[in-house]
């Protein structure tokens, strides 16, 4: 549904996206990852014909973004990272508004109204002035503008930006309500709400992709996990069971208090190295207190992408893309 | 065309609820009454040929400001408006060309521009009963004058939309059309009068001839008379100006 084909895009001296490249089917929700300045917003606005791209190509439902823009804009539900929308207009007449701009048949342009802002959850708001509206409802009064022409694919600029909790989760659950029946891409940089919503994910940094793949799947893949085991004994018998452990690797020992000490190594990957570090524990007559393999975060992944340098980011595209 | 007419509609609406349009309405209505009671007491104390008088009401102050001033601020909001809040970014992305969103722009400035003059007819209508004058007064001239200040109003119009598309500044935007429109009536006379031997430049003196606004408007509209290469001046004009307007918006994603 949408393919980025190395797309680059200049402003002047600053090359803002650099030789981009992605793929996203039909029904995946794929989360544009990236911190601020990364170059999500300039790639989204290329995808969604507000810019052109300095070269590359990059193509909407099979239309051409550069060539074909009025068919490929036809197929996108945006809502862009500032929802601006007109302030002296119902909520309801705006979104009417918007549904005769895009071509909603008179006939249908009632019940389209209706079906986005039940979708967006913004029917309580429906008489009052976008204006008067608060963030988050002003943030679904744009959603349901992207929903209102029921677009096939949804382009959502940082949907979550700027809302409370609640806001946030509320817009999560309606983001993925419509995953059954939308292509999604939404950019964010807050990271749980990605994996939360999700099922494949898209790291830019500094304009280049750094990594492509399903959450779960990077994580593992990137970042090491790390097995603790704390019992009562010295950091040098600690450090003496772990000698030899097929897997593990960098181990390191500090006391935890006056009689335990813990046990940190990082584990090599296919490998489950604990059941033989707990036999190891019995056999010399410690009695493990903890005993566990840490997964890495999502959170450690992105550190590692965006701020590892390129490193990181060429292990990343290069073990998973 | 879908496009040009959604965006006339709400357009419109948004003038027609908006202060702006009601406060120069109100200034235009009080400032045109009076000088029309001051321009009927010349012609009933001094005993003018009341055939004269629509047209000699075309000449008030009133007129050119209304010409010199209004189109600027009518459509400073278009476009530096949509660029300062960031509504662009939801109009350029929607499934509509560029040119029917300027189109459906200028046209909504423009019938509200028509709405604003439109009740002074009535003025001159009300004028021709007893107790004014009590003659049926000439409206042959005023249809051609009317028609003339509409393509002249069309074309500043046209210039305002391309202004505003310039900057996301509304000031700016006002200020750059009123200098046009101030440049176009007044630049060519000055230019004309400047230059010694006129009379032997053909090409030069014919130019100024055809961007003598002002002059164009007294010899023609203002008689009644309607010159077809006077519209087509002032079409060619709109049609330049919404075409300009076009491209500054296109631009972006030529860029």
């Amino acid at each position: 549904m949408i393919r980025v084909s190395d797309l680059s895009k200049r402003f002047g001296a600053t090359l803002a996206v650099d030789r981009v490249s992605f793929e996203v089917s039909r029904g995946e929700v794929v989360g544009f990852l990236g911190p601020n300045g990364a170059g999500k917003t300039t790639t989204i606005r290329v995808l969604t014909c507000y810019h052109p791209a300095t070269s590359g190509s990059a193509s909407i439902a099979g239309c051409d973004v550069a060539t074909d823009s009025l068919r490929a804009r036809r197929a996108i539900g945006y809502l862009p990272e500032n929802v601006p929308i007109y302030p002296d207009l119902r909520v309801v007449e705006y979104l009417h508004y918007r549904a005769a701009l895009k071509g909603v048949p008179r006939k249908d342009r009632r019940a389209a109204v209706q079906r986005a802002m039940e979708k967006a959850e913004v029917v309580d708001v429906a008489r009052k002035p976008c204006g008067n509206v608060s963030r988050g409802y002003r943030q679904r009064v744009g959603l349901a503008d992207a929903l209102v022409a029921n677009p096939p694919i949804l382009i959502l600029d940082e949907p979550t930006s700027g809302l409370d909790p609640n806001q946030r989760r509320r817009i999560k659950q309606v983001v993925r309500d419509l995953a059954t029946e939308h292509t999604i891409l939404f950019s964010s940089h807050i990271l749980s709400e990605v994996q939360d919503v999700s099922s494949r994910i898209l790291v830019i940094h500094r304009g280049t992709l750094r990594a492509d793949g399903a959450p779960a799947e990077l994580v593992a893949k990137s970042a090491a996990r790390t097995l603790r085991a704390v019992a009562k004994a010295s950091p040098s018998q600690m450090l003496d069971l772990a000698t030899g452990v097929p897997g593990l690797r960098g181990a390191r020992a500090t006391r935890v208090d006056d009689v335990c000490s813990a046990l940190v190594a990082e584990v090599a990957p296919g490998v489950d190295p604990s059941a033989d570090v707990g036999a190891r524990l019995l056999a010399a007559g410690l009695v493990p207190t903890e005993l566990r393999i840490d997964m890495p975060t999502l959170e450690e992944f992105f550190h590692r992408v965006t701020e590892g340098g390129d490193e990181g980011a060429a292990d990343t595209l290069g073990g998973v893309a | 065309m879908n496009g040009a007419w959604v965006t006339f509609k709400k357009e419109l609406l948004s003038y027609l609820v908006s202060p702006v349009g009601w406060v120069i309405a109100v200034v235009f209505y009080l400032w045109r009454g009076y000088e029309m009671a001051q321009e009927a007491e010349r012609f009933a104390v001094r005993r003018l040929d009341l055939d004269l008088f629509s047209t000699s009401s075309y000449g008030l102050p009133s007129t050119f400001l209304m010409v010199l001033l209004v189109p600027g601020v009518l459509t400073m909001r278009c476009f530096a408006e949509e660029r300062r809040t960031g509504s662009i970014e939801t109009l350029m992305t929607a499934p509509v060309r560029d040119g029917a969103v300027v189109v459906g722009k200028w046209g909504a400035a423009a019938v509200f521009f028509s709405l604003l003059w439109l009740p002074s007819i009535v003025v001159l209508w009300v004028l021709g009963f007893e107790p004014f004058f009590g003659v049926g007064l000439s409206f042959g001239p005023v249809i051609a004058a009317y028609l003339g200040m509409f393509l002249l109003s069309g074309m500043l119009l046209a210039f305002g939309c391309f202004a505003s598309s310039l900057t996301d500044n509304l000031l700016l935007a006002a200020l750059l059309a009123i200098l046009f429109d101030f440049a176009l009536l007044s630049l060519p006379r000055q230019i004309a009068a400047g230059v010694s031997d006129l009379e032997n430049r053909y090409y030069l003196r014919e130019i100024l001839q055809k961007f003598d606004v002002a002059q164009n408007f007294a010899d023609w509209f203002s008689r009644g008379l309607i010159d077809t290469s006077q519209v087509a001046f002032y079409v060619g004009g709109v049609v330049f100006f919404l075409f300009l307007t076009t491209v500054s918006l296109s631009s972006r994603r030529y860029a």
